[in-house]
């Protein structure tokens, strides 16, 4: 009898969710455009997913408000791509994702995706669909490098397009700036183990050799791990100049505190992973005193130039803005862009036209001058410095590119 | 930094992360003595102990941030903190035993322990769905005094209350272990649970007293980590436990000494190692020296019997 | 409800149903199953479903995989994704370009297949690109980690349960660590990107879902079809026991070490395929897609759908998918729009799918206190009793259908069959064999008697190699037996019974038998997959000899021959155990204390069948308590206290040995 009635409640609960996912007919009212959104948005991800979401909303709701591109609305499309066994982003659920954006013929770009993991699995699949995405935050170089065309686009257009820059610029340009501006002779380096970090420290790390730094260790960090006073008593006893940390803020909550108790006098530097507005709060104020960060774009959030945006920003979306919310903001503009162009020049706004149109553009925007080089790179190749101080983070500059 | 300062550094540091690896394995190995079952969830008790620290602390008005506290008051508020936690997790544990293992008490095979499993998952999930996935930040109750060794080397007086407290809740369990009649009726449980119901020994009581006992030191161990890494999260239990869970077996299991021993072994292998060999094969060493005990020598190093039934 | 159903359920001929034998069921559900697989991608016309579903057969996969491990040989591996893993990396590494080793000729033959190409970089020495196939990478990654999972399994033999899992545990977390370490050869963190996609015949599967999903239910019908077949094997058997209880298992000479390998070998190299076939689909792996939350969401199909249920875990399986993929994030929707519509801010913003994890822990947890069998066990067919059946008065048999099971013992009765000398055992310092000395002759029955702890049973498990001698020999036949494993032991004609019944609780009265066989059966794993006719005839030989054993207790255990052994009563138990021992064709039949808990009657049937046993030349070694029994059947008598052997020789002259009644009776008391 129980079991009964446990088949019968699945079998009902099955049959709703089927119907409730079918598609609907959304083109009764006219031109849409939608564009696929995919974000780890629940897991450790999910904040920095979030700011880029409403970015993109924020940027979609100002353009259907002027009457749409070139009379086309635009829809979101927003999946999640974190699932609960990963913990936060999820390369198989990205994958599926940009597979049911394919699979629905009204959705002709995407923005996204948010981690350079996700992007190496969807980015074959873009490049087979012949379909354009504009991703605000991967960093990862791999994915648009010419080198490893054959693996991320089989058919030889660019279709990863981003509004940031990537890490071949973000590690090195922080090894530039340690090196001239802190006058940093010998380093450490960790990473977290994670795909970003990985890429990142490797970066910085060749970058540091090609200036003649010293590089005394390289070793890694167990984010799930509590005690790092190992490592970091080893890094004590070689006594760098500065300690490098690629990865993001699972370790660096622990790293930052336990750093500030054994080395408090060394230089600490992160790339764009410590850039979370959230880590004086899971360290203390003084343990993340004086950490540099980097960003891949240059200053938005902090910049004067964007104060306005930023005030509406956060009335409208309640919450704070990060630089990523800007440069998908940004992202959006652009496809809106490719769109006006395309109808411009009479095409029909098909996938194929629109990643063309995007690989044409040459636009301004809130982030400054935007337009993509043959392998889907925003040309403009800015990473910014920051610093953490008294608790904020505070803009320092742009990082030297030599 | 010389060699020598900071191998010795090293050590200090080993030791004190082995003591803390031995207050989890010493609640671990207690209930495991008793009714021969490997307790996955006693490591997720001892991360809940931590928010529920967090909770105490919080209410009581002391937070990350809040100005420090010293003498009576900092007494005052260490033993409201501990006698709370304490007591909340040998609930917790009271409550684990009563409502998930009582009822597969007299199943053979690996259901029970699968239980335990599905508890940890529980216990880990309702953390973070709680607070959320990022860490968060205990109060640093104890002074941050740290006194020089030798060249650069030092040793704070966190480590030193880790290990005192360490040693001293050894020597009070043998002692209660060896010396008292509830001690004789866990080991009679252990042995034997008919025999020793036959004896007028209420097993279902020792066997709840146990995990009481367990679980609290599971809650003492929580709070010394907040106490000594100034944060917790959601995902503490899992590693820590694991390592936890060698000490254990390394050490002996059942053997209270044999705890404390393979904890201390562990947090050198943990240090020494990461100085040598760098820390990214801190997890393979670690997870090596399991299998090669289980394999080997089951018993442990102190430990009497072999994990076997016949 | 209920009666709504019934009348439905008769409507459609539940009875009926369940009347039909289950090869008949399988006949029939089999087509209707795969004409719904292989419809569904049409009726469905959306590819996202399709691809939805193809990732879903991975998990079948995994979940097949696993009840093998767990469910069939009851191995708790708690590092199933480190299978998974291997397989994945396996297949990514030799269809990526990762690893580049310099060209020479040795290259120029997997070359010309089509293997691998010269990869030509002006300026720098020619490297190798491998692109190896897809279809031959399945058999090769299916036979690596089936080496794998022989190489961990290979720690855990000696361990309970419990240490077995956290030895595979550990191997569960090595993986990963090493994939993320050893970034030659699976480039670390970054993880591997551009794995080729299978082709067929010309054809590139892409990225479209569609070839995806047949392969995936290919693979899903083979491993469910192997699974089935193993389980209703000699392979399948010897798990099941090994299970249910190993020593006993290994007395009626099942090779744990062996069984257990090849658990470990089977699960892995089914957890290999899911690998490969996942990986060729996503085209990238990376270390943490082979994380310990994976090994668990395997495990908690597994539990759910029913440990050792093939259509258990299947439905489990494609639920636990369905769960994480679709309804979750419906019935997020609806909360969203419940919380709009009571204006709760906390229900607006409430994501279910992050409780996925905390709905794995209650399933598991809910499970093993409430449902252990899992939610949809195994059929298990078993025919009710008829009521004559149930009213019928015990008849009895007899052993005289058995000539199967006589013995060919070399030389004639008279000869010396087991031969021991000297032979001691300490457990801590008790002796619990102190220098025995004994020899029984083929075709003799000898009792052993003493008093509570006088080592009887300890020297039959020194005899059937449960324990090993501490000195001293034993030799059956001439051959040294002493210290060897005890399923050696059976195959050179050795069984025994168990003082407290030793049954394979869950399975059957026909399956317990036919694992008694298991010695004198030949069929290995590929035979049991196949099941030419040679493995088909040596089974039904089996049964219809398990068939002949029942019978020799007339009608008691034949209409329960299919019940599981569990309900039995304490008698009809007691049987079963016997007519266990008996098919494994024993020379030397070791019975320990068979009268225990039988009323006179039946012991008197038993005195019966004893005497069967010995007309057909079976040599019997008995431990009683009940001397009248002992007196009547034995031709010798021995008796032990404390270790020691005290008195030998004719019933009548050990009854009235001084020493004898003084070690029963104590000091100062004399038999009247």
């Amino acid at each position: 009898m129980k079991r009964r009635v446990l088949v019968a409640g699945i079998a009902l609960v099955g049959l709703v969710s089927t119907l409730a996912s079918l598609p609907t007919d959304s083109t009764a009212q006219g031109k849409v455009v939608k564009i696929g959104l995919s974000l780890p948005l629940t897991g450790a991800d999910a904040d920095g997913a979030d700011a880029i979401l409403k970015g993109a909303q924020m940027a979609i709701a100002e353009v259907n408000a002027k009457g749409g591109a070139a009379g086309y609305k635009l829809e979101a499309v927003v999946f999640d791509s974190a699932t609960p066994a990963a913990g936060q982003y999820d390369p198989a659920q990205a994958a599926t994702n940009y597979k049911k954006f394919i699979a629905d013929s009204l959705v002709m770009a995407a923005v996204g995706p948010n981690m350079s993991g996700e992007g190496k699995a969807i980015s074959p699949i873009l490049s087979e669909a012949d379909m354009a995405t504009i991703t605000p935050s991967s960093t990862n170089p791999d994915i648009t490098d010419p080198k490893f065309q054959s693996q991320y686009r089989p058919k030889g257009k660019a279709v990863y397009f981003r509004t940031v820059t990537t890490d071949a610029f973000q590690g090195p340009n922080m090894a530039n700036y340690l090196f001239h501006a802190q006058k940093m002779k010998t380093v450490y380096v960790l990473d977290d183990g994670g795909a970003f970090g990985v890429g990142i420290a490797d970066s910085f790390q060749k970058r540091a050799e090609e200036l003649g730094v010293k590089v005394l260790g390289r070793d890694r960090l167990d984010p799930k791990e509590a005690d790092y006073k190992t490592i970091l008593t080893k890094i004590k006893g070689l006594n760098p100049d500065a300690l490098y940390y690629g990865g993001v803020m699972q370790a660096a909550a622990k790293l930052a505190t336990q750093g500030y108790e054994v080395m408090p006098r060394v230089i600490k530097a992160g790339s764009d992973g410590v850039y979370d507005l959230s880590w004086p709060k899971q360290s203390g104020k003084e343990s993340v005193e004086g950490w540099f960060c980097s960003q891949a774009s240059p200053e938005l959030v902090t910049s004067p130039k964007l104060e306005a945006w930023v005030t509406k920003f956060k009335s409208e979306m309640k919450r704070e803005p990060t630089n990523y919310a800007i440069t998908s903001y940004d992202a959006i503009l652009v496809i809106a862009d490719a769109i006006g162009r395309t109808a411009a020049a009479n095409k029909p706004i098909t996938r194929t036209n629109l990643r063309d149109a995007i690989q044409a553009t040459k636009m301004g925007s809130i982030q400054g001058p935007i337009a993509f080089d043959a392998n889907g790179d925003i040309l403009t190749r800015t990473v910014s410095i920051y610093q953490w101080r008294d608790g904020e983070i505070k803009y320092v500059g742009v990082a030297p590119e030599k | 930094m010389s060699g020598l300062d900071v191998v010795l550094q090293q050590v200090v540091n080993g030791l004190a992360l082995g003591m803390m690896y031995a207050l989890l394995a010493l609640g671990f190995t207690m209930v495991y003595g008793i009714i021969e079952l490997i307790n996955f969830s006693h490591f997720s008790v001892f991360m809940t102990g931590t928010f529920v620290g967090l909770t105490v602390l919080n209410l009581m008005g002391v937070t990350a941030v809040s100005r420090s506290l010293t003498g009576l008051a900092l007494v005052a508020t260490l033993v409201v903190l501990f006698a709370a936690t304490m007591a909340t997790t040998g609930l917790l544990g009271v409550a684990i035993e009563r409502i998930c293992l009582r009822p597969l008490r007299n199943v053979s095979g690996t259901a029970p322990m699968i239980t335990t499993i599905g508890v940890a998952f529980i216990l880990i999930n309702v953390m973070l769905l709680t607070w959320g996935p990022q860490a968060q930040r205990f109060p640093s109750l104890l002074p941050n005094w740290r006194w020089p060794l030798l060249g650069t080397a030092e040793i704070t007086f966190k480590q030193v209350v880790l290990f005192v407290v360490g040693m001293v809740l050894m020597v009070i369990l043998s002692h209660l272990v060896k010396r008292t009649t509830l001690g004789k009726a866990m080991r009679a449980t252990a042995q034997d649970p008919d025999a020793a119901r036959m004896m007028g020994i209420d097993v279902d009581r020792v066997v709840v007293l146990t995990f009481f006992l367990g679980s609290a030191l599971a809650g003492a161990g929580s709070l010394f980590f907040g106490l000594y890494y100034g944060f917790t999260g959601y995902y503490v239990g899992y590693t820590t436990g694991l390592r936890a869970f060698t000490s254990a077996v390394l050490g002996g299991i059942g053997s209270i000494p044999g705890a404390v021993l393979g904890g201390l072994f562990i947090g050198l292998v943990q240090s020494l190692g990461g100085q040598l060999l760098g820390v990214k094969w801190t997890d393979v060493m670690i997870f090596s020296i399991l299998i090669i005990v289980m394999v080997l020598r089951p018993s442990g190093l102190l430990g009497v019997r072999a994990p076997q039934k016949a | 409800m209920s009666a709504l159903a019934g009348r439905l359920g008769a409507r459609l001929g539940r009875a009926r149903w369940r009347a039909l034998p289950i090869a008949r069921r399988r006949q029939i559900m089999t087509p209707v199953l795969l004409a719904i697989g292989l419809a569904f991608p049409f009726l469905t016309g959306n590819a996202g479903n399709v691809d939805a579903a193809a990732n879903a057969f991975t998990y079948v996969l995994l979940a097949l995989g696993l009840n093998i491990v767990v469910g069939f040989a009851g191995l708790l591996d708690l590092g199933y994704a480190a299978f998974f893993a291997i397989g994945a990396y396996g297949y990514g590494i030799a269809a990526s370009g990762q690893l580049k080793p310099a060209w020479s000729s040795l290259w120029a033959p997997l070359a010309w297949a089509g293997q691998v190409s010269r990869l030509v970089v002006p300026g720098q020495p020619d490297t190798v690109q491998f692109h190896v196939t897809f279809w031959p990478m399945l058999a090769v990654t299916a036979i690596v980690c089936a080496v794998f999972g022989m190489l961990f399994g290979a720690p855990t033999l000696r361990l309970r349960g419990d240490y077995l899992a956290i030895v595979t545990l550990g191997f569960g977390e090595i993986v990963p660590v090493v994939a993320r370490n050893w970034e030659g050869l699976t480039n670390g963190a970054q993880g591997l990107g551009g794995i080729r996609t299978p082709t067929l015949l010309g054809y590139d599967f892409g990225f479209s879902p569609y070839p995806y999903y047949f392969l995936g239910l290919a693979l899903v019908t083979a491993a469910v079809w192997i699974s089935i077949r193993l389980q209703e094997s000699r392979v399948g058997r010897a798990w099941m026991a090994i299970r249910e209880d190993e020593l006993a298992a290994g007395a009626m000479g099942v090779n744990h070490v062996h069984y257990k390998l090849l658990a470990f070998a089977m699960g892995a190299a089914v957890g290999g395929l899911a690998g490969t076939f996942y990986v060729a689909k996503l085209t990238t792996a990376t270390p943490d897609m082979f994380t310990f939350p994976v090994s668990v969401m395997v495990l908690v199909m597994v539990v759910l759908g029913g440990l050792g249920s093939i259509r258990g875990v299947v439905v489990a399986a494609l639920f636990v998918a369905f769960l994480q993929s679709v309804l979750l994030q419906d019935l997020t929707e609806y909360v969203h729009a419940l919380g709009r519509l009571v204006g709760s801010d906390f229900l607006q913003r409430l994501e279910l799918i992050t409780s996925l994890e905390l709905i794995f822990g209650l399933i598991l947890v809910l499970m093993m206190i409430f449902r252990r069998e899992g939610l949809w066990p195994a059929v298990r067919k078993v025919s009710a009793l008829t009521r004559e059946q149930q009213a019928a008065a015990p008849s009895r048999g007899s052993a005289v259908d058995l000539e199967w099971a006589r013995p060919q013992t070399a030389g004639g009765p008279g000869r010396p069959l087991l031969q021991i000398e000297a032979l001691r055992k300490s457990f801590g310092g008790v002796a619990a064999a102190d220098e025995i000395t004994l020899t029984v002759h083929a075709g003799e029955l000898v009792s052993v008697i003493g008093p509570n702890g006088s080592g009887k049973t300890t020297l039959f498990n020194l005899i059937t190699g449960l324990i090993s001698p501490d000195s001293g020999s034993i030799r059956l036949e001439g051959h040294e037996i002493g210290g060897r494993p005890s399923h050696e032991i059976v195959t050179r004609g050795v069984a025994r019974t168990f003082q407290n019944i030793r049954l394979f609780n869950n399975l059957s009265v026909m399956e317990n038998l036919l694992v008694g066989e298991h010695s004198r059966l030949e069929a290995g794993v590929l035979g049991a997959i196949l099941r030419p006719p040679r493995v088909r005839r040596e089974e039904e030989r089996a049964v219809e000899r398990a068939l002949q054993a029942v019978s020799m207790f007339g009608n008691r255990l034949l209409p329960r021959i299919d019940h599981p052994v569990y309900g039995l009563s304490y008698a009809n138990r007691r049987r079963t155990e016997i007519a266990r021992a008996i098919m494994t064709r024993p020379k030397l039949l070791l019975l320990d204390e068979p009268a225990a808990g039988m009323n006179p009657a039946e012991t008197l049937e038993l005195m019966d069948l004893i005497h069967g046993f010995r007309g057909l030349g079976i040599t019997i070694i008995l431990i009683e308590h009940k001397l009248d029994v002992v007196m009547d059947v034995s031709d010798r008598v021995v008796v032990l206290d404390h270790g020691v052997k005290i008195a030998e020789g004719a019933p009548a002259q050990v009854r009235s040995d001084e020493r004898v009644i003084e070690a029963y009776l104590g000091r100062r008391r004399r038999a009247a």
